[in-house]
């Protein structure tokens, strides 16, 4: 009996702590469609009457996912005729690379996938994914906004001309956002989104909103949060500087003062002003968590998180769009890092036109960029990929309250557009093979931020280190081609 | 019919019969073998032969075979050497576990009340998912919030360590998890152990004047020898393998990549930035240094395992 108690025991922490490791993913789809759920990845299964089984693999957060399996169910719908199955495959951005190289390996790509602008040109090469240029419609994509279309665009040797590969799924920024019961609280006016804070102004306004609110002797509100990861960028470039020389060859950290007085800025605001968690305040409880607590006044806000922030559930405190610190040495405008991400048909797909006519409606129809960018779902998960409808119809729509959208989307737009106060600019990792070098920057960037190294002396350390990475991401490249 | 006819014809039905019994046993054999063929031989030879070459999953292996440029590399790298540093370095706590381990299975071999809910309970972490126990422990190492800081500021007023934030400290920690994971294992292979020594041995130690230290030194820990050794190869074998909790517990290896381990960083250059190659000598590395390790291990065993014979 005793023996029997124990193994049911031991069974049962086993099935439970296993339970614990899988995110359990409910479909919400009706009828015809099924739920698979293996870790992390989750396959919807679509049927139809016809032949054509189509295999989808992107990564997307739960409330993407959602839109975009409304989307292909009504493409199956309406395509029940052709289409017998569409397996749509949601992973996270983590295993996506992996289950894509498997994929690449195992000679068994999915018919539609995911291509970012740093990878058109290997997928390419390779030949793994087949030009669009006779397969979509050239007026649909002509609507769209320029600079994701270009990113897609390449000629053999250089990206932004040739044939079209990808149909951006968004192109998307990440702007930097305020709590406004915060700056109430501290008696502090709103910024300006027609005129971002200098860096000086920026210091002043985080020291007024870091406080010790209970009085325990210990911080527990601050200016802002930065996640060194994301939120590092856009104070480089905001004074001019770059980590890569412009062909994307040399790293030149140690060499740029501009660089290295952006750098010393970050590292400030948390060393010597005080105004961010500590290093290990960060790692108890990072930025994100602490702005969604109401714990920091300023923090990064990408165009994927503004239906969240607008959840009162999320987010219950009153909040706005402004723009990053502009630095005293750059070009005078606050500077956000874009990014995009694309479908790409596979180059074996036995179905590319059924394929093109299907990321078309995720991609450039205005009804599938209404859903996903608020006006009929109410979550603004991204900004419409279709300009024209982006700068009129969309607007007026936020304006009216029809979207659930912060009060300066203009910031947004700016970054996007780009105007004398605001630009955009995709990372440098965006131009290299791999991200390795910049990945060695960010491991030892704790050290710097509590203190333990001085900024040149950082600098000085990891540049030879980022420039062994690079050149070897380089060779990559360069050998990247069957 | 001559006598060396008939010796012929039945060496024939013998052989037939053997014939046939062979191609059974191939048969019965087949499985695992076409098993170990194509689940280990073939992945071994091709992590061989890719390990040669600058492949990326993208591009060619054959064309970008570089031959031993990789292993080159590797031996020039700063990284490597740090990762299998910080790997060497969690195997402190291989001994503290078999210290502790045989510790524990002395005290729970006695007839004491209670003591199948405590064998029980020291199991558990063993039975539970690697991945959920690294996330429990992930909080209790928490800065602020964490189980240990809480009480060290309880108890000294200050504040404790950043043991998954700093350099030093995150080695402490995951070397404390590994044991308390890895100590259930232990206990129950040691008590298994103590459970099979006679106790007439004990017996005739006492008669013969031994005291409890004597009795352990002379008996119990030669005694339960095979089981150390046992112990020591698998946990060497894991210990050079370690990746989930490093994965789980460390965000990108932590802090200048002071947590990540030998496998940790092969992960990271084969799919974080598609250095396949590079990852898959890595892997060829490892199984070597693996391998001399425990051939030692077995060489040097005869000079300590004790077994009753």
């Amino acid at each position: 009996m005793k023996r029997k108690l124990t193994s049911l025991v031991l069974c049962m922490a086993m099935m439970v702590t296993l339970l614990t490791g899988c995110k359990v993913q409910k479909s919400e789809n009706t009828g015809e469609t099924s739920s698979k759920t293996e870790d992390t990845t989750t396959t919807e299964e679509m049927k139809g009457k016809g032949d054509a089984t189509i295999d989808i693999l992107i990564y997307a957060q739960d409330h993407e996912k959602a839109v975009y399996q409304d989307l292909i169910k009504q493409f199956s719908d309406t395509h029940s005729d052709v289409i017998k199955k569409v397996n749509f495959e949601v992973t996270t951005q983590d295993e996506y690379a992996t289950k894509m190289t498997a994929a690449m390996i195992a000679d068994d790509l999915p018919d539609i996938f995911y291509v970012g602008p740093e990878s058109v040109r290997s997928y390419v090469d390779n030949g793994y994914v087949q030009s669009l240029d006779a397969l979509v419609d050239q007026t649909a994509v002509s609507n769209l906004w320029p600079t994701i279309v270009n990113a897609y665009k390449y000629d053999g040797s250089t990206i932004g001309q040739g044939s079209l590969y990808c149909l951006p799924k968004d192109l998307s920024c990440f702007a930097f956002a305020y709590n406004k019961d915060l700056f109430d609280e501290a008696g502090l006016d709103y910024p300006d989104p027609e005129n971002p804070y200098t860096y000086d102004e920026f210091v002043e306004v985080c020291k007024a909103l870091t406080k010790d609110k209970d009085g325990d002797g210990e911080l527990d509100q601050w200016g802002v949060a930065n996640a060194n990861a994301f939120g590092f960028t856009p104070y480089v470039y905001g004074n001019g500087a770059t980590f890569l020389n412009d062909d994307y060859t040399k790293v030149v950290i140690a060499d740029s003062p501009q660089f290295k007085e952006a750098f010393q800025y970050y590292t400030d605001l948390t060393v010597k002003y005080q105004v961010t968690p500590s290093v290990e305040q960060d790692t108890a409880l990072g930025g994100y968590q602490r702005w969604l607590d109401g714990q920091v006044g300023f923090y990064a806000c990408g165009t994927w998180d503004v239906a969240a922030f607008m959840d009162n559930a999320t987010f219950p405190y009153n909040w706005d769009l402004c723009g990053w610190p502009v630095g005293p040495s750059g070009n005078g405008k606050s500077t956000a890092w874009t990014a995009s991400v694309g479908f790409a048909i596979s180059s074996k797909t036995k179905y590319p036109e059924l394929c093109a006519e299907l990321i078309q409606a995720l991609s450039t129809d205005e009804e599938g960029q209404k859903a996903l960018s608020g006006e009929t779902t109410g979550k603004a998960l991204q900004i419409p990929n279709i300009m024209d409808y982006a700068q009129t119809t969309y607007k007026e729509k936020i304006a009216d309250g029809t979207i659930p959208y912060a009060k300066n989307v203009d910031v947004i737009f700016g970054y996007i557009e780009g105007n004398d106060k605001y630009q955009g600019l995709f990372t440098e990792t965006t131009y290299t093979y791999n991200s390795e070098w910049w990945d060695l920057f960010l491991e030892g960037m704790p050290n710097v931020l509590s203190g333990q190294i001085s900024v040149d002396d950082y600098c000085a350390e990891v540049q030879p280190k980022m420039q062994e990475a690079l050149d070897n991401a380089i060779e990559l490249q360069n050998s990247a081609k069957k | 019919m001559d006598m060396g006819e008939m010796k012929r014809k039945q060496s024939r039905r013998m052989s037939k019969m053997a014939k046939r019994e062979e191609r059974w046993a191939w048969l019965f054999i087949s499985i695992p073998l076409v098993g170990f063929l194509l689940f280990m031989a073939y992945p071994i030879c091709f992590a061989v032969f890719a390990s040669m070459s600058k492949w990326t999953g993208m591009n060619s292996l054959v064309d970008n075979f570089c031959g031993f440029d990789n292993y080159i590399a590797i031996f020039k790298d700063e990284k490597f050497w740090k990762t299998l540093t910080t790997t060497i370095i969690y195997l402190i706590g291989i001994p503290i576990g078999m210290i502790l381990g045989l510790l524990f299975a002395i005290g729970m071999n006695r007839k004491i009340p209670g003591v199948r809910v405590l064998r029980t309970m020291y199991y558990v972490p063993v039975v539970s998912s690697l991945v959920a126990v690294s996330i429990l422990w992930a909080w209790v190492y928490n800065y602020d919030y964490g189980l240990f800081n809480t009480i060290y500021k309880a108890l000294t007023g200050m504040h404790g360590p950043n043991w998954l934030g700093d350099e030093t400290w995150v080695k402490v920690a995951l070397v404390i998890f590994m044991v308390w994971k890895g100590l259930g294992t232990s206990i129950i292979l040691y008590l298994a152990g103590l459970q099979n020594i006679p106790r007439t041995y004990y017996e005739a130690a006492e008669i013969d004047g031994a005291n409890g230290w004597h009795k352990f030194r002379n008996i119990t820990f030669p005694l339960v020898s095979p089981v150390s050794f046992y112990i020591l190869i698998t946990s060497l074998i894991g210990g050079f393998q370690v990746f989930v909790e490093v994965q789980v517990m460390t965000s990108t290896g932590g802090t200048n990549y002071s947590a990540a381990t030998v496998v940790y960083y092969l992960y990271d250059k084969a799919f974080s930035n598609a250095q396949l190659g590079y990852g898959c000598a890595l892997a060829v590395i490892l199984a070597i240094i693996i391998f001399i390790i425990t051939a030692f291990n077995f060489i040097g065993q005869n000079k300590w395992v004790k077994t009753m014979e």
